[in-house]
């Protein structure tokens, strides 16, 4: 077992036997009405543990790569399979099991503007129906882990913006999920707290989590040796 | 994920949105008010006009030149007649007492005038149980062939003019209650709607988050209940505060010497606070549903 302070633990060593793509994409299209073509025929394949960035123009398709892979929108057509789950044929009743092994981090924060700093993080383990003590113990470890000790009390509006981002992540990863997506994460911060983002995300992902980094901020992946995947007009790009 | 919890859940929910919860809360007691209280004036309405019909009994008045030795044979007559509660004989000297007291402030009119003059009488009190305005006529006119009988008087026209009144007035009550009840159940259900599509936000991170459709009804459906209970027995405390405000009013007026005003039975409360419920927490699960639909 490896951790990320008190507060964020995986399995590491099993993740690592455990080889295999834990995501794939075999054909996938997605169309909306009447004839948007969003994603068109996209095969790929990511392996446990990898950290692969995602890019492109605005309107390119990264976003609606990303709510597939959350069950946010079903694809069009294709095959599509998430750690155990077969996306394609999955019913609706499975979704939110689904989500629970997925973190997803916005761009736009999306936290919930009338609860807590704390609340907002208890949300994704009260989901998974952990007690009140352990949720307690899990959430003010990895708020003090994002240098957020002393804000549990505080509401989103009190924070910045790079707070609010860090609220975000600790509540996509507080329940440990196998994979974390993040969509322009960074898109409304400056280079500082930009940093600060990215070195959190490497973290998780040395810790085992499996990560998809959408981005068009090309600073970040320019000196990286992580794979790169460009999507251009809803096609994907070696 | 237990009922404590979800309770736990909808009061820091209706904290955190205390206003909305307020305004939610208050249209529904409103609207249910509005109803309440014309439940309320329907069902005394009812209940003053059964009262009246069912207190109204037939006066038979005799020929003048009739035996006395008649007088018991009448009487016993009169008892053996089907739906007859009491029979009570007015005498010409009784009927002309009764007069003197009617006309006590102006004892003068009747000086010199002969005690004998009124016709004697029979007061019919027929049973309430069966008591039915065409059997009233119908009995009036069989009397009225017998040969002791003058006539037989009672209060036709007023009795007439009372039920038209009391028939209309049903009409307009029940096409009013019709109207109020949809009223009620679109402002009632707008507002429902429009404090979950306030909350579309949170339910569209809850779902993000991996929250079952349970998980995330739960709170809002105890809110719903919350609100249907406390809106409506909140409406059902001010009709009964007008209820005891006019109460003493009305036994304090001369006109309305004899109406009593009376709460809504049981019965009805239970009604109108079960109705309010459902009906929010319904409106509630159908109108969070559309946001769950995956």
């Amino acid at each position: 077992m490896t951790c990320l302070g008190n507060a964020f633990c995986y399995d590491i060593d099993m993740l690592r036997t455990m080889k295999g793509p834990i995501i794939s994409l075999r054909g996938i299209t997605k169309q909306y009405p009447p004839d948007i073509i969003a994603l068109s025929d996209i095969d790929l394949s990511i392996e446990k543990g990898e950290f692969v960035f995602l890019t492109g123009p605005s309107g390119s398709g990264k976003s609606t790569l990303l709510k597939l892979l959350s069950c946010m929108e079903r694809p069009t057509s294709g095959e599509l399979s998430l750690d155990d789950f077969d996306l394609t044929n999955l019913s609706a009743s499975q979704v939110p099991y689904v989500r629970r092994k997925v973190g997803v981090i916005f761009q736009d924060f999306k936290l919930i503007t009338t609860k807590t700093v704390f609340e907002n993080v208890a949300l994704s383990l009260e989901v998974i129906g952990l007690s009140s003590e352990q949720i307690s113990k899990r959430v003010r470890d990895i708020l003090e882990l994002m240098g957020l000790a002393s804000k549990t009390d505080r509401y989103p509006p009190q924070l910045s913006g790079g707070e609010q981002q860090r609220v975000a992540i600790a509540r996509a990863v507080v329940n440990r999920p196998s994979i974390i997506l993040a969509d322009e994460p960074t898109g409304n911060l400056d280079r500082g707290m930009t940093n600060e983002v990215m070195a959190l995300v490497e973290e998780l992902n040395a810790e085992g989590a499996t990560v998809i980094f959408a981005t068009h901020d090309e600073s970040l992946f320019a000196h990286t040796y992580r794979r790169v995947l460009t999507i251009h007009e809803g096609r994907l790009r070696a | 994920m237990n009922l404590n919890h979800f309770i736990q859940r909808a009061v820091a929910d209706f904290r955190q949105n205390l206003p909305m919860q307020l305004m939610t809360t208050v249209v529904v007691c409103l609207s249910i008010l509005i109803f309440t209280f014309f439940s309320f004036i329907y069902y005394n309405l009812q209940r003053t006009v059964e009262r009246f019909g069912s207190e109204l009994g037939l006066v038979v008045f005799l020929k003048t030149d009739i035996q006395e030795s008649k007088i018991p044979i009448l009487h016993q007559k009169l008892l053996n007649l089907p739906g007859i509660e009491n029979v009570k004989y007015v005498s010409s000297e009784e009927a002309f007492e009764r007069l003197g007291t009617y006309f006590e402030d102006a004892k003068g009119l009747l000086e010199g005038v002969d005690q004998h003059f009124l016709p004697a009488s029979f007061e019919l009190r027929i049973n309430r149980a069966i008591f039915n305005l065409e059997r009233i006529h119908a009995l009036a006119v069989e009397l009225e062939k017998w040969n002791e009988v003058a006539q037989v008087q009672y209060g036709k026209s007023w009795v007439d003019r009372l039920s038209a009144f009391v028939a209309v007035g049903e009409k307009v009550i029940w096409v009013s209650a019709v109207l109020l009840l949809a009223t009620a159940a679109f402002v009632v259900s707008n507002t429902i709607k429009l404090a979950i599509y306030a909350r579309q936000e949170e339910v569209s991170i809850m779902r993000l988050v991996g929250a079952t459709n349970g998980f995330i009804q739960g709170p809002f459906l105890l809110e719903a209940l919350f609100q249907g209970l406390v809106g409506s027995l909140l409406s059902i405390g001010l009709v009964f505060l007008c209820y005891s405000y006019f109460k003493g009013i009305v036994a304090q007026t001369e006109l309305m010497r004899g109406v009593e005003l009376i709460f809504l039975p049981p019965s009805y409360v239970i009604s109108i606070v079960a109705s309010s419920v459902v009906f929010c927490v319904c409106w509630t699960f159908l109108a969070i549903r559309r946001f769950l639909l995956v």
